[in-house]
Order: structure tokens, then C-alpha cells, then sequence
């Protein structure tokens, strides 16, 4: 199984390179290669999904070929592996890259008109690098990937995005890149951290030892975080600085609504669905895992951004006409829902977060696959000018309502599920904060409302004098169809079967509150020992300025 | 030391410096000829490639000889094997890049000098003796000086040349004149017997006021090599003025050259002492100034430029700065720090994925010309190249890619090792300078990545200029994709090389056992004569 994972990582870009390679593809050609490709991937997610067992801690389908630590050796000296393996937290966002990359071929069936076979190679090769990250055991190869989705996505935006483009391209990578690069050294502080303190001095990437080596080493200081000085603390902001820009959260977020208004629909689901998951995903594997006690100090802090960041993130969005950029703020708005969830650090939370990822996923998805389909048609996302859509594409309408009602959190669908244990959890730790992300979400139903009001319903409005005779736009398309119907199903099977979602992640969650409690305990330990120790300490102190 | 020993010795240092001296035997004979036989540029350039080949079969063939490192002035330890080949066969590459660049009539002292750039860089990573390394930095500047001024005779190239020349002068004076602290501090020249000194228990030595200039003024010399501040200025100009092979070669040689005497010299000699030693603490805080004011100076800098060679000769300044990094690392963490990665092993990884993304770069630089012939200077030059010149552009992306130190590419691994050297050069609350050194280092290479950034973004994303060509025929286009397709493969199958790094790092750290007794200080004031100092060998 661990060379079938590698293999259906690996998938995608060799998909990609035949796109690129192969010489004179049509239009017709790349795209069924592509969708091929993809299909096959996703095929190969939902056989992990199927095999992967639900009380299972550690990582699966990881065992290299000589039993001894996951993967292959890598980079030989030091021991940098090339590990893959799904827990109950990755799984998940594993198979939702898998089903939006489909989704994301699908919606640019018609869309894509110049350079066709570059495009979908971008597509497939950001496929490569979001499946890798989502399995990645080490945290070298964590990183590679990390960093390597930036490039695809670049392109994507920078060639096939819209009139602001090179800007915002420019603007999304350099924005991301410098967060990525403090966390590379945050990374490597960990490592070394980990290295130098714990018993034995064990040099190893591998994030399963790291995690758990991280909550025994010895050096007290690791264990206080009082000050902001504190090693942990600062680990865990270089760390975070990389993650929260990627999620975005609430000061971080400026270069996504510019780069999600440029991007085209297949970047925007794929940035929206799963790259700002990179982010939260981050967030649970080092900030969470590693520096715990640091996150904890840290609630407070975290806590106002998240939900600054959600009733920012919402207000904004009332104030928008372009029907993209509301969207995009929306994602601000729900992944502080996310990072509020993670913050609490109790299963509770984190369950909810981890199924939260996956709601913004299609449901963000699915919007904006919505606002792509108008898009393509009218060339403008002007509220405005365009709306009323109802009228002319019913079908187009009801999963637009759908899925705006799901990203609404509405009983039944998929959101409630994913707000409903993060608000709890929040509740248990701060009744106010909770206070604060529900008004939120009440302003988040809002402005769905304003958007579907304005967008479906009514009577049909199309933009005038574009050249474009609207009499004759094109029909809703099957492979539109295909794409907003698979992510409806998935939305209603969360909404409805939680439990077959919740019963994965919860083992993996349930590892994650441990390794906090262990922390928790050394730092009593360590506490307990200062405690202990003032008389003897000031007697040294003293006897120090006598002599 | 007997006769015999001696004799041996000097064998042994003969078979040691043998592919140096096949090089420098070959350029001469090709210099003395030029004058006399009448043979066309490519068949010079073939001859120095055969040369080149010819030496690597030599060094491999003398890969066991091992001189008595306390007698021979030259050693054959893994540092100087696997820096002289890389040299060697980065040869190959710079000779495929300039293999059209000399006119006719003087393409033999061209390919020449080149030839002995090359020995002069491997005598320096092999020397083990102050007057053999001054000599190997030497013949790399003369020969520089002649390479700068014999392909183009132009006003802009003779004053980039009497720049260099001066500059160079003065580095090399600076050099030598720190190399006389340590002979006076030590009174012997041989490298490896400094080291065990320093590692001996002698008291006050290496003596701190003499230790810090000799290092002072050895640095100040070889911060000109790397380009290092304060003696980065002639960069910029120096790169604009010359023709693109020149400038390639100029942005590796001198940085290979200097690296490697800046580890034989300084950081191998002072490797068995570690932080708390006032000495290296000294030293440490110098490194850490030039290496921030290094990095800073030429990313700022290098965001300001548009001409393709100025942008990337701060590229090089700024790079010089992430080797000082490591050399910082390398200081402070002394023998210790093997078990993550040693700072003199991040560096020659760096180096080794410089080599690939700088004569890459430049190459493809080099074979994008205008339809006048003009090589592309400026980088609106290129605007649109990548749907023009797809192949050319998409190797100079890689390239670029990997100057910005980005993932997959070879630039990160090597930026990942130098600042996690960096990070476990030591434990303790002194590591917190050099983790704010890392810290620095990594918003440098953020700011960096704007100006590499903007070139991809030009050739993918800007309008077509005027459409180029590739030229260079094949020897430019197997230099170019060999440079390209390793700064993937780096990165991808790095174990070979990362073997190699640290075997070097080892090898130039080490000292055969070499304990110098004295008796404990209590009882050394109480003795009237002091005893006899023993050196054990092996």
C-alpha cells in the first residue's frame, strides 16, 4: 500500500508531463487526459478511504519497504525520508483534493481556451503537490510540498487569471512564500530542538517521533511559556507565520481576495478547497502537536484573530457586487471558524475543525464553481448587472441555493456539522469568544441570502453591450453538472451520516489531545520542580554576589 | 625527519598535486605553441576539455596517496578530492559556455588562463601550507586579470579589468598580510600542524590579539573572492563590463576559491575551539556582520536593478552572504555540530548548488540573443521569452527557481543546510545570535525572491518583445541542460553529494592525532625548563 500511496501521489504529474510533453494536443485530447488522470487519482483516494482502518492512531498505509521507520531514505545523511501515510485527519482532506481536482477539470471543460494542455498539466501537477502534503510523514518532504503548490498555482493565476493578474500572482506568491520561509526555520528549530534535548539526542524529520519526542525531551524551558521569549513560543510564531497567512487568517488575509478575483474557477476551487487547508492542516501537524503549551499561552491572541477574522471576513463580504470577491472573504470569514476550533485544543474542537476543512472545501467549492458557470457565460460577476439566473438556468440554481445553504451551516447539510462542535468547544473555553464567532455566523447567513437574492433570484438581469448575444449563451453544460452534483452528494452525506466522518478522525484527534496532555504534565513537572526549588536557588544567588 | 622521510614527502606531494600540474603543463604548452602553430578556436577548447578529462583520471588515479599531513604541504584528504573534482568538472561546463567566446587569434592564452584558474583553484583546496594556498589564490587571479581583457578589448571591459586588478591586489596584499599573524603567532606554516597547535593546551595561544587580526585581515582578503562586504563594490560593475562567460566564471571560481580558503585557513584551524573560546566568539561576531550586511546589501540592492547582469552580480553578492552564514555556523560550532548538518558541510552543499543555478543562469542568458546578435541586458529583454524560447526560458526559470531557494530545486536544499547548520551550530543561549542569524538570513531570501521572481514573471506573464534566438550550438545548450537538469536532480538524489560534503567537512576538521603534552598548569610553573614539546604522529 505505502508504493500504491507514492504512486497515486505521483499520478497526477505524470499526467502532467504527458500533457506537457506529448506533442500537438488538441483541446479535446488534454482535456480527457486530464480528466482521465484525475479520475484515476480519485479512484485510487477513495481505495485508501475504503481500506483505511477507523481505530487506527498511527499513520497508515506508511510502511516502507524495510519495516524499520516509514518510507524510503531520501536525502541518506541526515535520515530525511521520503514517508507518506494517512491518519484520521488527513485522510479526509486527502480525498477532497482528489474530488475537487475532478471537480476543478470539470469546470473548465468549456473554459479553457488558450494553451489548454499547460493548463490542465497545472491543475494535475498542484494535484501532485497538495496529495504529497496531505500524506507527507516528514517534514522535509512536508515542506517541499508546501512550497511546491505555489508554483502551479502562480501560473495558474498569472496566465490564465483575469485582467489584474500579473499582480496578483506576483502578490500571492511572495505574500505566501516569505510565511513559508519562517516556517521552513521553524521547522528546523523543532528538529533541532528535538535533537539537542531529547534523551538519546535522536536527529530525526519524522513528524509521528517528532510529536511525540517533543513532549518528553528535557530541558525545562521547553516547558515554560510565560514570556513571549520563551523558546516554544517563539517556534510556534515562526511556525504560525507561514500557516496563518496560508489560511488566511484575519491580518494575513489581503492577497486572497485579490489572487481568488484573478484566479480562474479551477484555481479558485483549488485554492479555496484545499490550499487554504495547507494552512489549518499545518496549523494541527506543528503548532498544535509540537508546540502545544505555546498554543494554549497563545489562545487568547489566536482567539481574537479568528474571530475578528470571521466578523471581518463576513462584513466584508455584505459589502461586495462582485459575486467572486464575496466569496472569497466569505473563506476568511469560515476559516476562522477553522483555527477557532483547532484553538481550543479538546477533541470536540478539533473533530469540528477537521470536518469543517472539509465543508469549506465543497461547499466553497461548489460557489464558486456556481459563480464560474455565470462567469463564463456573462463575463462579468457584477451583481449589478447580472441576475435573476433562476430563470434561465434552473438547475444551476438549485446548486447554487444548495450549496449557499450548506456553507450557511443550515441543519441537514454540511456546515452545521462542522460549526456545531467548534462553537461548542469554544464555549467550553470562552463563552465569549463563542459569543462573538456566532454573531458571525448570523451575518454569514446574511450574506448568502444577499447573494443568492441578488444572483438567482428576481427577474433575470444580464449585462448589456459586451458584444455577447445572451439569447444564445450556452446551456448548463453535463460536465457542470457532473461537477456541482458530486460535490451536492458529498455535502448531503456529511450533513446527514456525520458519523462516518467523525468515527475516522476522532482516533486521530483523540492521539492529538494526548500528546497535549503529556505536554501539559512536564510542564506541571517542571512547574512543581520551580516551585520547589526558590529557597535553594535564592541561598545560590546570594552566596554568587557575595563572592 | 629523515631523508627519506623527506623524500617521500615530497613524492607523495608531487602525486598529490599531479592534475594540478598536467594543467598548468598543458597551458603552458599551449601558450608557448599559440604564436607558433596555427590551430582553430574549437580544437584549443578541445585540447583544455582533454586537459580537464586527462586531470580527473589523474586525481582519481591519485585518490590513496596520503602524505604525512604535518610534513607535506599539500594533503589528499576527502576535502581537496571532492572539491577539486566538482572544480574539474564544473571546468567542463564554464568551457562549454565560453568555447566561442575568445576571437581566433587568441583563443590558446584564453582557454590557458583557463587551465590555470582551474589548477590555481584545486592547489588552493588542497594546499596544506600558508604559501601553497596564497599560491593557488594567486594563480587563480592572474590568470583572471587575463580572462577579463583577452576576449574583448573594448573600453568597458579594460576598465572592468584595471577594477578588478587593483581590487584584487589589495585583497590579495590583505590576505597575505593576516597569513604572516599566524606564522608569527605559530611559527610553522603547515595548516594541519596550526590546527593541532590550537587544539593543544599552550597556553595563550592562539594569541587573542594576534588570532583576531590574522583573521581580520584573512577575511577582509577573501570577502573580495566571495564578494562579500566590504569588498563586494567591484562586483556589479566588473559583472556588466565583461562578456557573459567571463561573468559566469567570475561568479563561481572566486567563490569556490575563497570558500575553500576561508575553511583551510580559518575554520579548520580554529575548528577544535568553540564558542566560549573569546577568540572564536570574536571571530563569530565578525562573520555574523558580514554575512547579515552581505545578505541585506545585495538582495536590497539587488531589487532596484534591471540590467540582467547587475541583478544577478547582487544575485552573487547576496549569495556570498548565505556562505557566510555557514562559515559563521562553521565557527561556532567548531569540531562539534557534526550531527545535524557542520557548517563547513552546508557550505560546500551551497556551493555545489550554486555552481548549477549561477552558470545555468548565465548561460541561458548567454544564448538568448536578439536578433542583432546582442545578447538580452536587460530584463524587459526577456519579456515573454517563455512562450518564444520555451525551452531556454524553462531552464532559466529552473535556474531562477533555485537562486530563490525554492523547493524542489537545488538552492533550497542548500539554503535548508546552511541555516540549519546555523540553527544546532551551538546549544545553549549563545545559539540565540546565530538562530537571529537564520531568522535574517530567511527574510533575505524572501526579499530575494521579488527580483528572481520578476524575471519568471516577465518571460511567462509580459508582453513579447522582440523575439530572441537561441544560439551557442551544442556545447552552450549540454553546459545549460546539464546545469538545469541538476538543480533538480540535486535535490532529488542529493545522498552522493551530501556523502561527500560530509566527508569533506570531516576530513577538513580533522587532525591525526597530534597531542602536544604539557604538564598540567599547576605544575608548569613549578618546572624551571619547559619540556620538551613532543608531536606524535598518527
Amino acid at each position: 500500500m505505502a508504493t500504491l500511496l507514492a504512486l497515486t501521489v505521483f499520478l497526477p504529474l505524470i499526467g502532467a508531463l504527458a500533457l506537457v510533453l506529448l506533442p500537438n494536443l488538441d483541446k479535446e485530447a488534454s482535456r480527457s487526459i486530464a480528466l482521465w488522470t484525475s479520475l484515476v487519482t480519485f479512484a485510487f483516494c477513495l481505495l485508501f478511504l475504503v481500506s483505511f482502518e477507523p481505530d487506527v492512531t498511527a499513520p497508515q498505509f506508511a510502511a516502507g519497504p524495510d519495516g524499520g521507520p516509514y518510507g524510503w531514505s531520501w536525502l541518506g545523511r541526515p535520515d530525511v525520508r521520503f514517508a507518506l501515510g494517512l491518519d484520521g485527519i488527513s485522510i479526509w482532506l486527502f480525498v477532497l483534493t482528489g474530488l475537487l481536482s475532478v471537480v476543478s477539470v470539470l469546470v473548465s471543460w468549456e473554459v479553457a481556451s488558450e494553451r489548454v494542455a499547460l493548463f490542465y498539466a497545472f491543475l494535475l501537477l498542484l494535484e501532485t503537490g497538495l496529495l504529497g502534503l496531505f500524506a507527507a510523514l516528514d517534514v522535509v518532504l512536508f515542506y517541499v510540498f508546501f512550497e511546491f503548490t505555489l508554483i502551479p498555482l502562480f501560473f495558474n493565476i498569472g496566465i490564465w487569471g483575469g485582467p489584474d493578474r500579473r499582480r496578483a500572482s506576483i502578490y500571492f506568491f511572495l505574500y505566501t512564500l516569505a510565511g513559508g520561509l519562517l516556517t521552513l526555520l521553524g521547522v528546523i528549530a523543532i528538529v533541532v530542538v528535538h535533537m539537542q534535548y531529547s534523551p538519546g539526542h535522536v536527529l530525526t524529520f519524522s513528524i509521528p517521533e517528532l510529536t511525540r519526542g517533543l513532549a518528553t525531551i528535557e530541558w525545562d524551558e521547553w516547558y515554560r511559556v510565560d514570556s513571549w521569549t520563551s523558546p516554544q513560543i517563539l517556534i510556534f510564531l515562526l511556525l504560525f507565520a507561514g500557516f496563518a497567512i496560508k489560511v488566511p487568517l484575519f491580518p494575513f488575509h489581503t492577497w486572497l481576495p485579490l489572487a481568488h478575483v484573478e484566479a480562474p474557477t479551477a484555481g479558485s476551487i483549488l485554492l479555496a478547497g484545499v490550499l487554504l487547508k495547507l494552512g489549518a492542516y499545518g496549523l494541527i501537524r506543528f503548532n498544535l502537536a509540537m508546540t502545544p503549551l505555546a498554543a494554549q499561552a497563545l489562545y487568547p491572541f489566536l482567539a481574537a484573530l479568528c474571530v475578528v477574522g470571521i466578523i471581518y471576513g463576513a462584513l466584508t463580504a455584505l459589502a461586495q457586487t462582485d459575486m467572486k470577491r464575496l466569496v472569497a472573504y466569505s473563506s476568511v470569514s469560515h476559516m476562522g471558524f477553522v483555527v477557532l476550533g483547532l484553538a481550543a485544543m479538546s477533541a470536540t474542537g478539533i473533530n469540528g475543525a477537521v470536518i469543517q476543512m472539509v465543508n469549506h472545501g465543497l461547499t466553497t467549492g461548489a460557489l464558486f464553481a456556481c459563480v464560474g458557470v455565470l462567469y463564463h457565460r456573462y463575463h462579468t460577476r457584477d451583481m449589478n448587472v447580472l441576475g435573476g439566473s433562476w430563470v434561465k438556468f434552473p438547475v444551476l440554481a438549485f446548486f447554487f441555493i444548495y450549496s449557499a445553504l450548506g456553507s450557511a451551516a443550515l441543519p441537514g447539510l454540511n456546515g452545521f456539522i462542522g460549526e456545531f462542535p467548534i462553537l461548542a468547544a469554544t464555549f467550553a473555553v470562552s463563552p465569549w469568544t463563542c459569543a462573538g464567532a456566532v454573531v458571525g455566523m448570523i451575518l454569514g447567513a446574511f450574506y448568502l441570502m444577499v447573494l443568492l437574492w441578488r444572483a438567482v433570484f428576481g427577474p433575470l438581469r444580464e449585462p448589456a453591450g459586451d458584444g455577447h448575444e445572451h439569447a444564445e449563451v450556452a446551456p448548463f453544460g453535463w460536465f457542470e453538472g457532473a461537477a456541482l452534483g458530486s460535490l451536492a452528494v458529498v455535502i448531503l452525506c456529511i450533513g446527514i451520516l456525520p458519523e462516518v466522518f467523525f468515527s475516522r478522525i476522532r482516533p486521530a484527534a483523540a492521539e492529538l489531545t494526548r500528546v497535549v496532555e503529556r505536554q501539559e504534565q512536564a510542564a506541571f513537572k517542571v512547574a512543581a520542580r520551580a516551585a520547589a526549588a526558590p529557597a535553594g536557588a535564592s541561598v545560590t544567588m546570594l552566596s554568587r554576589d557575595a563572592r | 625527519m629523515t631523508p627519506e622521510q623527506a623524500y617521500q614527502t615530497v613524492q607523495q606531494t608531487l602525486y598529490v598535486l599531479a592534475p594540478e600540474i598536467l594543467l598548468v603543463a598543458v597551458a603552458i604548452v599551449m601558450m608557448t605553441a599559440s604564436p607558433f602553430v596555427k590551430v582553430a578556436r574549437k580544437h584549443w577548447c578541445a585540447l583544455a576539455a582533454a586537459a580537464l578529462a586527462a586531470a580527473v583520471m589523474v586525481l582519481s588515479a591519485t585518490r590513496h596517496v596520503d602524505p604525512d599531513v604535518y610534513a607535506a604541504s599539500a594533503i589528499n584528504d576527502a576535502f581537496s578530492f571532492y572539491v577539486r573534482l566538482f572544480v574539474l568538472l564544473s571546468g567542463f561546463i564554464m568551457l562549454g559556455l565560453a568555447h566561442r567566446e575568445p576571437p581566433e587569434g587568441r583563443a590558446a592564452e584564453f582557454f590557458g588562463s583557463f587551465l590555470m584558474l582551474e589548477a590555481g583553484t584545486m592547489l588552493t583546496a588542497s594546499s596544506n601550507d600558508l604559501i601553497l594556498l596564497f599560491v593557488g589564490l594567486e594563480l587563480v587571479s592572474i590568470p583572471t586579470y587575463l580572462w577579463l581583457y583577452l576576449s574583448r578589448r573594448s573600453a568597458a571591459t579594460r576598465e572592468a579589468t584595471t577594477k578588478y586588478f587593483f581590487l584584487s591586489i589589495f585583497a590579495s596584499a590583505l590576505t597575505l598580510y593576516g597569513m604572516t599573524f599566524l606564522y608569527g603567532a605559530a611559527g610553522t606554516t603547515n595548516l594541519k600542524a596550526l590546527g593541532a597547535l590550537t587544539a593543544s593546551s599552550i597556553p595563550y595561544f592562539p594569541n587573542m590579539s594576534l588570532g583576531i587580526l590574522a583573521v581580520v585581515f584573512v577575511m577582509g582578503g577573501l570577502c573580495f573572492r566571495i564578494a562579500a562586504v566590504p569588498l563586494h563594490f567591484y562586483a556589479p560593475d566588473v559583472y556588466q563590463a565583461s562578456p557573459l562567460p567571463v561573468t559566469a566564471m567570475l561568479s563561481w571560481v572566486p567563490k569556490v576559491v575563497g570558500s575553500a580558503a576561508m575553511i583551510r585557513v580559518l575554520t579548520a584551524v580554529l575548528a577544535s575551539r568553540q564558542m566560549g573560546d573569546p577568540l572564536v566568539h570574536k571571530v563569530v561576531i565578525l562573520c555574523w556582520i558580514i554575512a547579515v550586511a552581505t545578505m541585506t546589501l545585495g538582495n536590497m540592492v539587488g531589487l532596484l536593478q534591471t540590467d540582467l547582469k547587475r541583478l544577478l552580480a547582487y544575485s552573487s553578492i547576496a549569495h556570498a552572504g548565505y556562505i557566510m552564514v555557514g562559515i559563521t555556523a562553521a565557527f561556532a560550532g567548531g569540531e562539534k555540530g557534526i550531527a545535524f548538518y557542520h557548517g563547513v558541510e552546508a557550505v560546500l552543499f551551497y556551493l555545489v548548488a550554486y555552481a548549477f543555478m549561477t552558470l545555468g543562469a548565465f548561460g541561458l542568458i548567454q544564448a538568448l540573443q536578439t536578433r542583432d546578435g546582442r545578447p538580452a541586458t536587460s530584463i524587459y529583454d526577456l519579456s515573454g521569452a517563455g512562450w518564444s524560447n520555451r525551452i531556454p526560458a524553462f531552464g532559466l526559470t529552473i535556474c531562477l527557481l533555485s537562486l530563490l531557494g525554492f523547493p524542489p530545486m537545488a538552492g533550497f536544499l542548500g539554503k535548508f543546510q546552511i541555516f540549519s547548520a546555523a540553527f544546532a551550530a551551538v546549544e545553549g543561549p549563545e545559539a540565540f545570535s546565530l538562530q537571529l542569524l537564520a531568522v535574517i538570513g530567511m527574510l533575505n531570501a524572501a526579499v530575494g525572491a521579488f527580483y528572481y521572481l520578476r524575471i519568471i514573471v516577465l518571460m511567462y506573464l509580459g508582453e513579447p518583445a522582440e523575439p530572441l534566438t537561441a544560439v551557442g550550438g551544442w556545447p552552450v545548450a549540454l553546459a545549460t541542460a546539464t546545469c538545469a537538469v541538476m538543480s533538480i536532480l540535486v535535490t532529488i538524489a542529493s545522498e552522493p553529494i551530501s556523502r561527500a560534503c560530509h566527508e569533506a567537512a570531516v576530513a577538513s576538521n580533522a587532525r591525526p592525532a597530534a597531542a602536544i603534552e604539557l604538564p598540567p598548569p599547576g605544575t608548569a610553573t613549578a618546572a624551571v625548563a619547559p619540556p620538551a614539546i613532543r608531536v606524535a604522529r598518527d
